[in-house]
């Protein structure tokens, strides 16, 4: 087995900016404590996922609500069902805190019961992010499919507040129909800010116009100019996509991918998330290609 | 560590010190509970500090099998919380190889992000330590470098000299200990010092001459060249091995009550086919074989490279609780040979 945290560290925490997000030196230990958080606005993507935004009951807690990276993620508790990562959904730069939460089992129907005024538990942000340092100053290409598209959001809308930041910016994102896409509203704030976006659906129904096809097939229409990019999605597309990518020009060591894996700590202890000698919760879950290319 | 302060501990005085302890802590010690010698907390028991290490490790007195995370209580739909406070406690009869393991231990939750409930155990317990001169039958401390003497990481340290105990201090709390019940030790002569280093040396020799030595570089290459499909087939996925093995440390998480109640944290096991296995139902080690291999990987590459010491101590307890009648390092035995 090949190990190489090094490489770890120079590509993906490295380019943070040292926004392990106040949590990696001297940080202090994790009581598994949750803060409360009140549901403060529900909106539903589609007929499985809501986008909720919450806000720490906590005045000291409201640092969480800014001090996160796009990428990172929060354990989401509703007490009695326990505690599940979701992924931030919102960008820093703006208010409130989001997170994107798609049906999958208990504990996520128990989030998606919750109505405003209810209170979540939440730990975190834990996670390194993506290296939104090193992206600076480069084009962008992004890349999601399905419910990954929700962190991805997070990094498109932080592109779209420091915009001049970044060179060419294109994101690409696949859903299963065109009921299942998320975020519809802000696909046209983000080509205001001069983000190109390409959609597509596997299964065409009557309400679709735009495209039908694979996530790689907006690559071709598009043909975006080699970069940095980031991705997120079942790992068939993340290996596609890669591939595609990489004949395009793109360094794989340049491509960060965000992995979702079974988790209960957050913090590297439970084991629960290992993959080969990482963790995903404390290494991740933003890895580049180069690294876990072979391990996904 | 080279002791500034011993003395030695005639065997009858060892239970009226035991005694005088518990007066102020809880003292945990290996005693018989229906037969099986355990670590528990003392009451006024025959200690079985005696024979071969026990099968449980002392593990669970710093990550126990169960244990309550915090309480919550709701009241008009706002949460009320409440942690545990660490307990005083002193456990005697810890053997080099389980010291080492808690070494591991601390390299994984007293790193990065420290673990409260953990580190606070740890910080509230006094070690005094028992060196091994019984080692059990599957026993390779020796290859691991983690017995059957311990160096360091006890407060106190008791060598079995037959007659009584060497006593020495590795830690200041140590010194405070052996001073404040000074009344039951005796000078420590400079024959006892020797007479220990002549029996840890005995019993390394005696391990040696019960087997092949496991090496863990060997160890760590034979891993590769491993059937790991075949070595899947004789595992019955029990997770013994990680109920026992003291470095293991893997758990889970659950919610017990609505609206009040309690989020508690399990032992689990990585052999266990649902450890890995997401919500979406994908398992990224969905084979038995691969959930083994990463058992020693973890081991013998990935702890080493987080820690910088083995994840494992050589105590020979995955083995002996196999039930799928494995010498779990046979394998590698066989490779080393």
């Amino acid at each position: 087995m090949k190990m190489d945290r090094s490489k770890i560290g120079r590509d993906t925490l490295g380019g943070l900016g040292g926004n392990r997000t106040g949590r990696a030196a001297g940080a202090k230990p994790e009581s598994y404590l949750p803060i409360q958080a009140e549901v403060v606005d529900i909106d539903v993507e589609s007929s499985n996922t809501y986008l909720l935004s919450l806000r720490p009951m906590d005045e000291e807690d409201e640092l969480v609500t800014v001090n996160y990276s796009p990428g990172q993620f929060l354990m989401v508790s509703v007490f009695g069902l326990g505690e599940c990562p979701i992924s931030i959904a919102s960008s820093p730069t703006r208010d409130p805190l989001q997170i994107c939460v798609r049906e999958a089992g208990r504990i996520t129907q128990g989030i998606m019961a919750a109505r405003v005024g209810d209170v979540l538990g939440i730990r975190g942000p834990f996670g390194n992010g993506f290296p939104v340092g090193s992206m600076r100053g480069k084009n962008v290409l992004i890349a999601g499919g399905g419910s990954g598209f929700a962190t991805l959001r997070s990094l498109i809308n932080y592109i779209a507040d420091d915009r001049r930041d970044f060179r060419d910016v294109t994101v690409v994102y696949g859903a299963r129909t065109s009921q299942d896409l998320y975020f519809t509203s802000e696909y046209g704030s983000w080509q205001a800010a001069k983000i190109e976006v390409g959609i597509t659906v596997d299964m065409m129904d009557a309400s679709w116009k735009g495209n039908v096809g694979l996530v790689t097939s907006l690559l071709a229409d598009l043909d975006p100019a080699p970069g940095t990019a980031a991705l997120c999605g079942p790992p068939m597309m993340i290996r596609a996509v890669a591939k595609d990518l990489t004949s395009r020009g793109f360094v794989e060591s340049d491509i960060y991918i965000s992995l979702e894996r079974h988790m209960k700590c957050g913090v590297g202890k439970c084991e629960h998330c290992t993959m080969g000698p990482y963790h995903v919760c404390t290494d991740g879950p933003i890895f580049s290609y180069d690294v876990v290319g072979e391990l996904i | 560590m080279t002791a500034t302060c011993a003395f030695f501990l005639r065997r009858e005085n060892l239970l009226s010190l035991v005694e005088e302890l518990a007066e102020t802590l809880e003292v945990v010690a290996p005693v018989r509970v229906e037969g099986v010698a355990t670590f528990a907390t003392w009451r006024g028991e025959a200690l079985a500090l005696d024979g071969d290490n026990l099968l449980a490790s002392p593990l669970e007195f710093f990550l126990p099998q169960k244990e309550v995370l915090f309480r919550y209580v709701q009241y008009s739909g706002r949460y009320t919380f409440s942690e545990d406070a660490p307990r005083a406690r002193l456990i005697l009869g810890m053997r080099p190889c389980d010291l080492q393991a808690l070494k591991v231990i601390d390299g994984i939750f007293g790193s990065e992000i420290p673990d409260r409930p953990y580190a606070g155990r740890r910080m509230s317990t006094i070690i005094v330590a028992l060196n091994c001169t019984s080692p059990g039958e599957g026993c390779f401390c020796r290859s691991m470098g983690s017995g059957p003497g311990a160096e360091e990481g006890y407060d106190l340290l008791l060598t079995d000299l037959g007659r009584g105990y060497l006593v020495e201090a590795g830690s200041p709390v140590g010194v405070y200990i052996l001073r404040a019940h000074q009344r039951h030790f005796e000078e420590a002569d400079p024959g006892d010092f020797r007479e220990k280093v002549r029996l840890l040396a005995l019993t390394g020799e005696e391990m040696i001459k019960r087997g092949p030595s496991l090496n863990p570089e060997e160890i760590r290459e034979a891993i590769d060249g491993t059937d790991w499909k075949e070595a899947g087939r004789r595992c019955l996925a029990c997770g013994g091995c990680s109920l026992v093995c003291p470095v293991c440390h893997c758990f889970s998480v659950i919610d017990r009550g609505v609206p009040d109640g309690e989020r508690l944290r399990c032992r689990d096991s990585c052999i266990l086919s649902g450890f890995s296995r997401m919500t979406s139902g994908a398992n990224p080690r969905a084979t038995l074989g691969e959930r083994l291999r990463h058992w020693y990987l973890d081991k013998f590459v990935y702890i080493p490279e987080k820690t910088g010491l083995f994840g494992c101590v050589g105590c020979g307890r995955c083995s002996r609780v196999c039930l799928g009648e494995v010498d779990r390092w046979s394998p590698f035995k066989e490779a080393t040979e």
